[in-house]
């Protein structure tokens, strides 16, 4: 049940969760390639970001299935299924304000891995996302898209396998993001996972294999870029009936 | 953070606490019992900041662990006639296990819930050792074999105090310390970075459940008389919050001198005003609030007289 395990990094079957009368997702199912960028779009209130709440634990769903490694995922705590390799961003910056940037990627280490080694890939991250000068400020003193950067950075911290980005455009002006997109497709070539929910199109068609679209909390299509923008139903979604 | 700041920190502890061991023998009885008391609120300080300054969770019940600590002492010293200096170990034990079995479910709860629950934690446990006369005698209270002891509590908080600060400095230089601030800075991303955030809680709880009956323990012994009412005071808790503010809370030299400074101020202010010294106090902490409302270390940081972060 759970597909072929070395080209699927994520198998969704059938997730549900509704809040009281509002089918956030409401039995969407879907196969994440491993190895690619995926990008997850839909209108607003489609159920893109509970997905991705479901998807890392930080809300139950009512039902279904989430296989990752032929393992499933569901009912295990946030800090368990980042253990196992997913890592995440946020919709809304959640960097932490009051500790430096230093400190942001520190926290997020493996108490496993010696504090030497996190120290140093602590250090290559920030030369990485061009944070290095600010390594002593705090984290709330950062310009917006320089958050997203540190937010971006700490999500690497522990190596994963699988990275969930949700909105790493927003507010982020056009060279700070082609810097981020290049970083993005690095993480791609050297066998990364990723998945992006993001409202620029731009992003999505230019950047991403494979496409889910989803809307009212289902899948209503899958494919590449090119079969995306001319999918009727995907048109209707975003623009109405014709 | 170098090895080599690490030492001049040590260094820099080894010299107080030295200097405070030279003490006792020049001064009187009076301020041989000050400096305990001084000493006593940094430990308490210091105990409040790992839970409710690292972790971002407010207490407003830690007097029920000072509490527990000196009625460990009590009974076991008066009516078990033990040596008082295992009734200490003894005390850190039972108010490690109640912070274990009150934070297990209470952690659970955020800002002023968390807050709230823990003032009604303390508050029962205050009934109950009220009410359990058999153990506690009541509100009787208990009564120790008279003596002389302000050397041996004055060495013994002492020796408390550097036990304190060093666990103290090693939370707030380790990654264990910035998973606490983690958790205070957004717990709902620390859990989805990997941080099991009910066992660093419960373990930030549990560490500053056991200095304050420790501290409890040695303060019962040396004023040999205790009872409910004194010893579930809800200002030790306003204290230990207060002075940890005033200082900077999240740091680890904060608590120790907001503590120094403030219970040195409040003496004064008792000794000088006896009829007005709570409107004195209250309007110091005003002006503090309004112009320094991070605290010392906060204004320290401000001023670019210390770095920002604990981990550097």
């Amino acid at each position: 049940m759970t597909g072929d395990t070395n080209e699927i990094a994520l198998d969704i079957q059938d997730l549900r969760k509704h809040f009281g009368a509002i089918r956030a997702v409401d039995g969407c199912s879907f196969k994440v390639p491993r190895g690619k960028i995926s990008g997850l779009i839909g209108p607003n209130g489609s159920g893109k970001t509970t997905t991705f709440n479901l998807l890392t634990g930080v809300i139950p769903p009512d039902s279904g299935d989430v296989f990752y490694n032929g393992q499933n995922l569901t009912g295990l705590k946030p800090y368990q299924i980042f253990r196992l390799g997913i890592s995440r961003t946020f919709q809304i910056v959640r960097i932490y304000r009051e500790m430096t940037v230093f400190e942001n990627l520190l926290s997020v280490s493996s108490l496993s891995m010696p504090e030497r080694e996190a120290r140093a890939r602590a250090e290559e991250l920030m030369e990485f996302v061009t944070l290095s000068k600010l390594r002593g400020e705090y984290g709330g003193n950062l310009s917006y898209g320089q958050q997203k950067l540190l937010e971006f950075a700490r999500a690497l911290m522990t190596d994963p396998d699988v990275i969930l980005l949700d909105e790493p455009a927003a507010g982020v002006n056009r060279t700070l993001l082609n810097t981020l997109l290049d970083q993005i497709h690095r993480l791609q070539e050297s066998g990364k996972t990723i998945i992006i929910v993001e409202h620029d199109m731009n992003v999505i068609m230019n950047h991403c294999e494979k496409i889910f679209v989803m809307d009212y909390g289902v899948k209503i299509a899958e494919g590449p870029p090119d079969e995306i923008k001319k999918n009727e139903q995907v048109l209707e979604a975003y623009f109405g009936r014709r | 953070m170098t090895g080599r700041e690490h030492l001049r920190n040590l260094g820099a502890l080894a010299a107080f606490a030295l200097a405070l061991a030279l003490l006792p023998g020049m001064l009187t009885l009076y301020l041989r019992t000050f400096v305990m008391f001084t000493v006593l609120y940094v430990v308490l300080a210091l105990s409040w900041n790992m839970i409710s300054g690292y972790t971002g969770y407010v207490s407003f019940g830690h007097v029920a662990f000072y509490g527990i600590g000196s009625y460990a002492c009590g009974i076991l010293v008066a009516d078990y006639r033990w040596h008082w200096i295992p009734s200490l170990f003894v005390g850190g034990l039972v108010a490690l296990l109640v912070a274990l079995a009150v934070g297990y479910p209470v952690l659970r709860l955020k800002g002023p819930y968390f807050a709230i629950a823990m003032l009604g934690t303390a508050e029962s446990i205050r009934v109950i050792v009220t009410v359990w006369e058999r153990l506690t005698h009541g509100g009787y209270g208990i009564n120790f074999p008279n003596i002389e002891n302000s050397f041996e509590t004055y060495y013994a908080m002492l020796v408390l105090m550097v036990v304190t600060i060093l666990v103290s400095y090693w939370v707030g230089h380790s990654r264990f310390g910035i998973r606490l601030n983690a958790i205070r800075e957004d717990e709902v991303a620390a859990e989805a970075l990997g941080v099991n955030t009910t066992l660093y809680k419960l373990a930030a709880f549990g560490l500053s459940a056991i200095f304050p009956a420790a501290g409890g323990g040695i303060q019962a012994y040396k004023v040999l008389r205790i009872e409910p009412p004194s010893e579930f005071f809800i200002q030790i808790t306003i204290a230990m919050a207060l002075f940890t503010m005033f200082g900077g809370k999240g740091t680890v030299i904060g608590p120790v001198i907001g503590a120094v400074i403030l219970y040195t101020v409040q003496e004064l202010t008792w000794v000088n005003f006896p009829t007005a010294h709570l409107i004195a106090y209250g309007i110091f902490i005003i002006l503090v609030a309004r112009f320094m409302p991070r605290g010392l270390m906060g204004f320290a940081i401000d001023m670019g007289w210390a770095r920002k972060g604990m981990v550097h």
